[in-house]
C-alpha cells in the first residue's frame, strides 16, 4: 500500500532544475505534514493545534513518526501513521 | 519537520510572544565589562529590544530601555551621574529602578516626574562581562557557572551572526555534524589550502544519547574506538538551556553563549577559561575580547577553522530556518527533543512556574558536568584547540599556547619524579 498522493505545490510553468522548482523543494513533504500531523492528544484528545503541544515530525526508513508533547496532560510519546501491516515468521527448520 | 505556526512560535521572540516571555526569564551578557570601563554608557539590542547599559561612579550597573520617555531620544548617549542616567536632550534624569528623579525644565511643583517610570531592568559583572535581566521581577539569581568563576585565564571571541539564535542552539544537540562538517568537510578544506586537519574530529560516531538534566541537556556519543567508559559518554557535555553549551576537555573550560538579538540575529561569544593542570596563570585587569572573522573580503565563509565552519552552516541556514520543509531523520532526536523542550518550558512560564534553570537561591559557584578526555585525543586536544578553532584570532594565542606545552611539561616532570 502506498501512501495517497499529495499534489505538490509547483508553479504550474515550474521547469524540473529552475529555480522556481527548487524553491518549491520538498513542498509536497511539507503539505504531508499539515495534513498529518496530530491535532488532539491520543491520551487527553485535547486540541493540539494552535501551539497547544508540538509535534515534531522525523523519518526512519519507510515511517514517518510524529514526535508529540501534549500541554494538557503532558503526554509525549511517538505517532506513526501505518502505511503497511508486516509481521515476522520464525524461520521453518 | 514542523508547521509554519510552530516554526514561528519557536523563533519570534519579541516581548509578548511565547518564546519571548519564555526567554525574558534569564540573564544575558550584553556588554564586556572593560567596554564600560572605558565609557560609562552603551546601546545595546536584547530580544528584540534596544536597551542603554551604564555603569555609574559607585560601580553599579543598570540598564534601562534606550528611548527616553520624554521626546524618545536615545539614552545610549546619556549623561552617567552618580545615582542613575540622564538623557541628552532634556535632561531628564533615571535611577536604576527606571524612576525619573529629574525634570529640569519642569516646574518644582508638579508630580509630572513621579507619573513616568520606565521598565528598568536588572545588571551586574561576572567573569569580565555585563549581565541583564529584563524579565518581570523578582529578577532570579544571575547563574555563577563554573567557567565564569573558576581559576585560569580567559579569552573571549566573538561575533554577531544574522540568524536565529534556535538554529545556533539545534546545532548544541547535534552529535554527529562533528565527524562531518570539522571532520570530512575539515580534510576536504584542509587538503585543499593545504594543511592538515585535526584527525580527533573525523571519529565516526557509534552512538549518541541525550539527557533531561536540571540545566538543560547533556549530550553523549561514543565515538569509534572508545566505549561507555570513556568521558564522552560516561560524562559528556550539556547545552545549557535555554542559550549556551558548555564545552572543553584537555584544560579548556569553555561556554558557547548564543544571545538573542532578536528573531534574525545572534551574538556569538566564546568564553574561554584555560585552566590545565600544573598551569602557571597570569592576572588579568581585563578579559581580553577579540572579533571572530566569519566572512571575507569576497562575502565567502571562511571555513578553515572549526566556528567558522559551524558559522558557514548556521547562517546558510536562512536567517530562520525554514523548518516546514526540512526533513529530520533518527540521528536528529537531540534536535527533536530540544524543540519540545522549549515547548514544555514556554508552557511552565504560562502556568506561573519558573522555567529550566532558572535559579533563586544564592550560591557561590554552579559546576556543569563536562567530559575532561575530549573524543579521548588526551592533550592534543588543547593545542588542536587552539590551531584549529576561533581561539586563532586571539591577542593571547602565543601565550595560551605556552601555558598547555608548559603544563603539559610540568605535569610529566610531576609523574616522572613520583616514578623514579
Amino acid at each position: 500500500m502506498t501512501e495517497p498522493a499529495v499534489q505538490p505545490a509547483v508553479a504550474a510553468d515550474a521547469q524540473p532544475g529552475s529555480a522556481a522548482d527548487a524553491q518549491h523543494d520538498f513542498a509536497a513533504d511539507a503539505q504531508r505534514h499539515r495534513r498529518d500531523a496530530p491535532r488532539h492528544c491520543p491520551r487527553c484528545g485535547a486540541s493540539l493545534l494552535g501551539g497547544a503541544g508540538i509535534s515534531v515530525e522525523f523519518w526512519q526508513g519507510a515511517d514517518r513518526i510524529f514526535h508529540t508533547w501534549c500541554s494538557a496532560c503532558r503526554w509525549t510519546g511517538d505517532i506513526i501513521p501505518t502505511i503497511e501491516m508486516t509481521g515476522h515468521e520464525p524461520e521453518h527448520g | 519537520m514542523l508547521t509554519a505556526e510552530m516554526n514561528q512560535q519557536l523563533t519570534q521572540i519579541g516581548h509578548g510572544t511565547p518564546m519571548g516571555t519564555l526567554l525574558r526569564r534569564y540573564w544575558y551578557p550584553v556588554a564586556f565589562t572593560r567596554e564600560l570601563d572605558e565609557f560609562p554608557v552603551r546601546r545595546t539590542r536584547l530580544l528584540g529590544e534596544d536597551f542603554a547599559v551604564f555603569k555609574t561612579p559607585n560601580g553599579r550597573y543598570g540598564i534601562l530601555p534606550e528611548a527616553c520617555p520624554h521626546r524618545k531620544a536615545s539614552l545610549a548617549y546619556g549623561v552617567v551621574e552618580a545615582d542613575g542616567l540622564r538623557c541628552p536632550y532634556h535632561g531628564w534624569m533615571f535611577d536604576h529602578a527606571g524612576r525619573c528623579v529629574d525634570q529640569p525644565a519642569e516646574r518644582d511643583d508638579t508630580n509630572f516626574a513621579e507619573r513616568v517610570r520606565m521598565e528598568a531592568g536588572r545588571a551586574q559583572e561576572l567573569g569580565g562581562l555585563v549581565w541583564a535581566y529584563i524579565g518581570p521581577p523578582p529578577a532570579p539569581e544571575l547563574p555563577r557557572f563554573d567557567v565564569y568563576v573558576m581559576d585560569g585565564v580567559r579569552d573571549i571571541g566573538w561575533c554577531e551572526l544574522p540568524c536565529s539564535w534556535l538554529q545556533i542552539m539545534e546545532n548544541a544537540v547535534d552529535p554527529h555534524h562533528v565527524e562531518w562538517l570539522h571532520g570530512r568537510y575539515f580534510d576536504f578544506v584542509g587538503r585543499h589550502e593545504g594543511f592538515t586537519s585535526p584527525p580527533s574530529f573525523a571519529k565516526k560516531h557509534q552512538k549518541i544519547g541525550f539527557t533531561a538534566f536540571e540545566w538543560g541537556i547533556i549530550k553523549r556519543r561514543v565515538l569509534e574506538g572508545a566505549t561507555e567508559e570513556n568521558d564522552d559518554w560516561k560524562i559528556g557535555h550539556p547545552l545549557v538551556f535555554p542559550y549556551n553549551m558548555r564545552v572543553g576537555g584537555s584544560g579548556i573550560e569553555q561556554m558557547q553563549i548564543r544571545v538573542p538579538i532578536d528573531d534574525t540575529h545572534t551574538r556569538f561569544m566564546l568564553y574561554s577559561t584555560h585552566a590545565p593542570a600544573g598551569g602557571q596563570f597570569w592576572e588579568q585587569p581585563a578579559v581580553p575580547d577579540y572579533r571572530i572573522p566569519w566572512i571575507d573580503d569576497n562575502g565567502r565563509h571562511i571555513v578553515n577553522y572549526v566556528e567558522g565552519q559551524d558559522i558557514m552552516t548556521w547562517v546558510t541556514q536562512g536567517a530562520i530556518a525554514d523548518r516546514t520543509t526540512e526533513h529530520l531523520g533518527r540521528s536528529d532526536i537531540g534536535v527533536t527533543m530540544l524543540r519540545r523542550m522549549f515547548k514544555e518550558q514556554m508552557e511552565m512560564v504560562a502556568d506561573g512556574g519558573d522555567p529550566l534553570g532558572v535559579i533563586r537561591e544564592p550560591h557561590d559557584r554552579i559546576d556543569l558536568p563536562c567530559e575532561r578526555d575530549k573524543f579521548h585525543a588526551g592533550a592534543q586536544f588543547a593545542l588542536d584547540f587552539l590551531a584549529m578553532g576561533s581561539s586563532r584570532y586571539s591577542p593571547q594565542l602565543d601565550a595560551l599556547r605556552k601555558l598547555h606545552i608548559d603544563a603539559a611539561a610540568h605535569v610529566a616532570d610531576g609523574a616522572q619524579a613520583a616514578a623514579s
